[in-house]
């Protein structure tokens, strides 16, 4: 063809690469399109306008249905032709424009004709397009030539076939699953990708049947799978299979054949195996060795992309196993410096995580190199990284805290900012030492912030946190700077943070009432009336300076919450309507809503990582105490000490769901049953719990809370309260009843009867626990707190533990029965080790801090023992930890 | 004049091919397919299977390549003969002439097909198939029930013949040629 596709525009540089799809538009294209009906085919210039029509669909390009259709009939024409490149671009047409244009169905006869036709191209492509246009009563015609083409001698035909297999299970599942014995029989080709094609069709087909699954599987693994894409396949499924076997421990199925795909020839399928051992569930050390043995190796291949493969899954295993990963050290810090940053980056992240209190400060030198290379979203990773790896080693909390201050300052994007902030916020929080530096980091990240969400954060952070330092007063210029520069929301934000340093730091007062009345005068309401607000608060407080109510009042009023939980309050307010009953702030049900479909989901996934302890609990706490307060039988119970998380007391899918949280008082427990009615055509009403608790000696009923109606779907919480000894450590088992009057609900009206009738539901048995005692507070520095408790009480003892799978399993077990808090990492036991010392913190019921030194040992047969040492603020307390383990 | 001109015809034949294009439509089990491989071949078989969607074949008959859009006749096709019959040299529309029950089927499908204007002026050749059968129309009778004489506008031809016993094959084929020119 003569005339070039490219209009070449001489003002330009010849020099510049021109895309031969320059200027291609669909209105022309469309016009070019009218070639097709041309009685003398020219298939060259045919074969340019189909490219340029593919072209345009694949950028997304649309076609109207008219459009679609009058191009599709157009293509239909070119089955005259006998170019065989023309026909392939016809069969490449045809599939993208079948979705969208209308009557494909025309062309059927044709590609039956190619499909049986002596040309292996027009054969396999033929079978290709024809799985997307039939239907199933067509597809019984052609069937016997689909099964046919399975078999093929050629490996193009078998491997459409096989694809059109896979595309045609969707639509025609009964069809194909009589193909089986066909695709077994292409399993055993030579050609690599035959197997592959049919080793997924075989698996699709009997994905359904696990028992199918697992035999598939082990006929396969005995051998004579070649082809590396195949065998890929096969460990997935290998896995997978091993995963619903759910065996934790022991002699894994198939675990040799995954060991032995570590040893084949072909890369991928050495990394595939590598990568679904270190995804086993409760993978051990010894299973995982040589998969990271291989993983090591890829570390220093010359491709990049076994490097990132390897670096990749080496960084996953390092959230659950860092010690396995630790081997792998020193090739990944060659890595900090490779050219490709996706991998520089995981492999510095996974050493933060690998690493050792030692080497903190040289990994620190080596990111700060390369901040500067990378994108916000693994620089967001290297922060995460680093906020875990301070709170691991709390002591090195300087150079960690001087790191982010420094990557502050930097250009960067909203999310890796709110990311440092909030990594800032939490250093603070837990490390009490970080909390001077770090403030003072974000009053001067503040002075030059383009975030308001940002600033108006920390204003709020500095406010809570800046008084109680030692020295409050060299806080209030960052402040007062942000109501002189910053917008009104900051603004805002400002002057209740002022007024926080005034109400709790008296000599501060009088220069922040000044600052408060030059507020005064701003231009915006929202500061104006803050200003205003706190001004009558403070001064009040002031005049009055004898009454320590007001001053009580003042800091309840600046510091305390609402006591409504905010999305109850939000759903009132848009119920209010304007009228002349102004809003009653205390009609907003306190009932907190629990969301325990919410929570089911959120507990299906997959743990994601060594993330630091979420703000999260602590939260649930505060509204679990807010609401138990607001019941006033549970008000004199005094102050809650823990809240358990929810345990299911019903099966998933069952037609009432229950699950129940174990609030924990000195001399109470009361449990709180939420409930869920999942039928559409019940209402309860006047539900309650019965409980019986016979094998509960110590606790005694002393008060029940009922539910009084619970309508479909939407959650309500019935109560009942125990009495205990104050301070003991009283373990039960409780069986629960759940009784209720069931009223039927008309759907079309939503109204119920009027007369119900009682039921019951039998729930499952909820047991009180020591743990259940046990608060898991973190301590910074174990050694420290350890030594300045002193030995006055500790108490020591040796206790044999039987045989058990493994060391880890065992270490585990003991911080499951104490519930306490591992420190510095120390719950991960090495590979193979025969001894682990395990540091746990926590506080027991009473406030009686504890901290406990566990020193674990096996022998060859698998027996562990173990010293137990406890020190604590009480000797009682340090015995009733050995009484737990006894118990 | 003309035969001046049917020399001039004549002798450029010799020399140069000529191509057509036909369309074949018709009821389905009419004998469409059945007619094409008996124009290509003159072979037959009683194995047909329903043609879904279209045939494309291509016959060379003397100097004349002839392409043959065999069309499937199910009522779902029927709607798309139209754009397999614009600009085509001679339209062929088959005919079960046994099977007498099909025939106002036929009638109507024929008529609304030829009002489209984008057919306008394109020769129709009617052909009664099957009349190995002893239940099969006369011509006069098949002309009358598809009523072509009130078609106007084209020319209509109409023949009847047998696929399986090759009858008024040749026939066909004589017509078709003689068209060919036309096409140019």
């Amino acid at each position: 063809m003569a005339q070039p596709l490219v209009k070449k525009d001489d003002d330009r540089d010849d020099e510049e690469e021109y895309s031969p799809f320059l200027g291609i538009e669909k209105g022309s294209v469309l016009q070019e399109a009218r070639v097709f009906n041309d009685p003398q085919l020219d298939a060259r210039r045919c074969s340019q306008v189909i490219t340029k029509l593919l072209y345009l669909l694949n950028q997304g390009e649309t076609f109207t249905k008219i459009e679609a259709t009058e191009v599709f009939f157009s293509v239909t024409k070119l089955f005259q032709s006998k170019d065989s490149g023309l026909r392939r671009m016809v069969y490449l047409i045809i599939k993208e424009l079948s979705p969208s244009a209308d009557e494909v169905i025309i062309v059927t006869s044709s590609l039956m004709k190619d499909m049986n036709s002596k040309t292996d191209m027009y054969r396999a492509n033929a079978i290709r397009v024809l799985s997307r246009i039939i239907d199933g009563t067509l597809l019984t015609q052609i069937e016997r030539y689909l099964k046919q083409a399975i078999v093929d001698k050629n490996s193009v035909v078998a491997s459409a076939a096989l694809v059109s297999g896979v595309h045609l299970l969707e639509t025609n599942p009964d069809i194909v699953k009589r193909w089986s014995n066909e695709v077994q029989e292409a399993v055993q080709s030579r050609a690599a990708l035959v197997q592959f094609h049919a080793l997924a069709l075989l698996h699709q087909i009997r994905q359904n049947d696990r028992l199918a699954v697992s035999k598939l599987v082990t006929s396969l693994t005995r051998g004579n799978v070649r082809s590396p894409l195949a065998q890929c396949l096969l460990i997935r499924y290998t896995s997978q299979v091993i995963r619903e076997s759910g065996t934790q421990t022991g002699e894994r199925p198939f675990f040799d054949f995954l060991e032995a795909s570590l040893r084949q020839k072909a890369e991928m399928v050495i990394f595939e195996a590598a990568r679904a051992i270190t995804e086993l569930n409760g993978v051990t050390s010894r299973e995982l060795t040589p998969a990271i043995t291989v993983l090591q190796l890829f570390l220093s291949s010359s491709k990049p992309v076994l490097r990132f493969a390897a670096v990749r899954t080496l960084n996953k295993v390092a959230m659950a196993h860092p010690l396995a990963v630790t081997n792998c050290n020193i090739d990944m810090e060659s890595l900090i410096s490779d050219q490709n940053r996706s991998i520089a980056t995981l492999a510095i992240t996974t050493l933060l995580k690998t690493g050792n209190e030692s080497s903190v400060d040289r990994l620190m030198k080596q990111i700060t190199n390369f901040m500067s290379d990378i994108s916000d979203e693994f620089k967001i990773v290297v922060v995460e990284a680093i906020r875990s790896l301070c709170l691991k080693f709390p002591l090195k909390y300087r150079s960690l805290m001087s790191f982010l201050s420094n990557i502050l300052r930097e250009e960067g994007g909203f999310d890796f900012k709110k990311a440092i902030v909030d990594s800032i916020v939490l250093l603070i929080r837990d490390i009490p030492d970080a909390k001077e530096s770090g403030l003072l980091h974000l009053c001067e990240f503040i002075e030059d912030c383009e975030f308001t969400y940002l600033s108006t954060q920390i204003l709020h952070f500095i406010g809570n946190e800046g008084p109680k330092t030692s020295d409050p007063s060299k806080y209030i210029r960052y402040i007062y700077n942000r109501v002189i520069l910053e917008n009104a929301t900051v603004r805002a934000a400002a002057v209740s943070t002022l007024a926080k340093f005034g109400a709790l730091v008296g000599s501060l007062k009088p220069r922040i009432l000044i600052l408060l009345r030059r507020c005064l005068y701003d231009i915006d309401d929202e500061v104006r009336d803050r200003a205003t607000l706190y001004l009558d608060t403070l001064a009040s407080g002031e005049s009055e300076a004898t009454n320590d109510q007001t001053d009580e009042d003042v800091k309840g009023f600046l510091f305390g919450s609402l006591g409504i939980p905010l999305n109850n309050l939000e759903t009132s307010l848009q119920k209010y309507e304007v009228s002349k009953e102004p809003f009653d702030i205390a009609s907003v049900p306190k009932e907190v809503k629990s969301q325990p479909l919410v929570e089911k989901k959120a507990a299906g996934k997959k743990p994601t990582g060594l993330g630091p302890p979420a703000s999260k609990p602590t939260s649930a706490v505060d509204a679990y105490e807010r609401l138990l307060s607001s019941i006033p039988e549970f008000s004199s119970f005094g102050k809650l000490f823990k809240s358990s998380a929810p345990v299911e007391l019903t099966e998933a899918e069952t037609e009432y769901s229950v699950n129940v949280v174990k609030h924990v008082y000195d001399g109470h427990v009361v449990l709180q049953y939420n409930c869920t009615n999942t039928i559409p055509e019940q209402l309860l009403e006047n539900v309650t719990v019965l409980v019986d608790a016979s094998e509960a000696e110590e606790f005694s009923e002393v008060a029940v809370w009922p539910l009084k109606s619970l309508p479909y779907d939407s959650p309500g919480q019935t109560f009942v309260a125990f009495e205990k000894p104050e301070g003991a450590v009283s373990a039960g088992k409780f069986s629960n009843l759940l009784k209720f009057i069931v009223k039927e609900v008309d759907p079309s009206t939503g109204e119920a009867e009027e007369e119900g009738v009682e039921d019951e539901y039998q729930l499952e048995e909820v047991e009180i626990v020591a743990a259940d005692y046990m608060l898991k507070v973190p301590v910074s520095n174990f050694r420290n707190a350890w030594e300045a408790m002193g030995d006055e009480n500790e108490r020591v003892d040796e206790y044999g533990l039987g045989p058990r799978d493994s060391l880890s399993e065992a270490v585990s077990a003991v911080i499951n029965v104490l519930g306490m808090h591992p420190c510095e990492g120390s719950e991960v036991v090495p590979n193979n080790s025969r001894s682990h010392t395990c540091l746990l913190s926590g506080v027991f019921i009473g406030n009686a801090k504890v901290l406990v030194r566990l020193a674990f040992g096996i022998d060859a047969s698998k027996h562990v023992a173990m010293k137990l040492a406890v020190r604590s603020d009480d000797p009682s307390v340090s015995e009733a930890i050995h009484d737990i383990v006894n118990g | 004049m003309g035969l001046w001109d049917s020399l001039l015809n004549w002798l450029r034949s010799l020399f140069f091919k000529q191509e057509m294009e036909l369309s074949l439509i018709g009821l389905q089990n009419a004998g469409k397919t059945s007619l094409v491989n008996a124009i290509a071949t003159g072979g037959y078989s009683e194995d047909m299977i329903p043609t879904v969607g279209f045939n494309m074949r291509k016959v060379t008959k003397g100097n004349v390549t002839i392409k043959l859009w065999d069309l499937g006749g199910q009522r779902r096709f029927r709607t798309m003969w139209e754009r397999y019959c614009r600009g085509v040299s001679a339209i062929l529309y088959v005919v079960d002439a046994a099977d007498r029950d099909s025939i106002p089927v036929s009638r109507s499908e024929l008529h609304d097909l030829l009002t489209r204007p984008s057919l306008n002026g394109i020769p129709l050749l009617v052909l009664g198939n099957k009349i190995d059968k002893s239940e099969a129309l006369s011509m006069q009778a098949l002309v009358d029930q598809l009523g072509l004489d009130s078609i106007k506008g084209r020319e209509v031809c109409c023949h009847m013949i047998s696929c399986k016993d090759s009858v008024n094959i040749d026939v066909v084929i004589d017509w078709l040629i003689k068209h060919s020119k036309t096409a140019q």
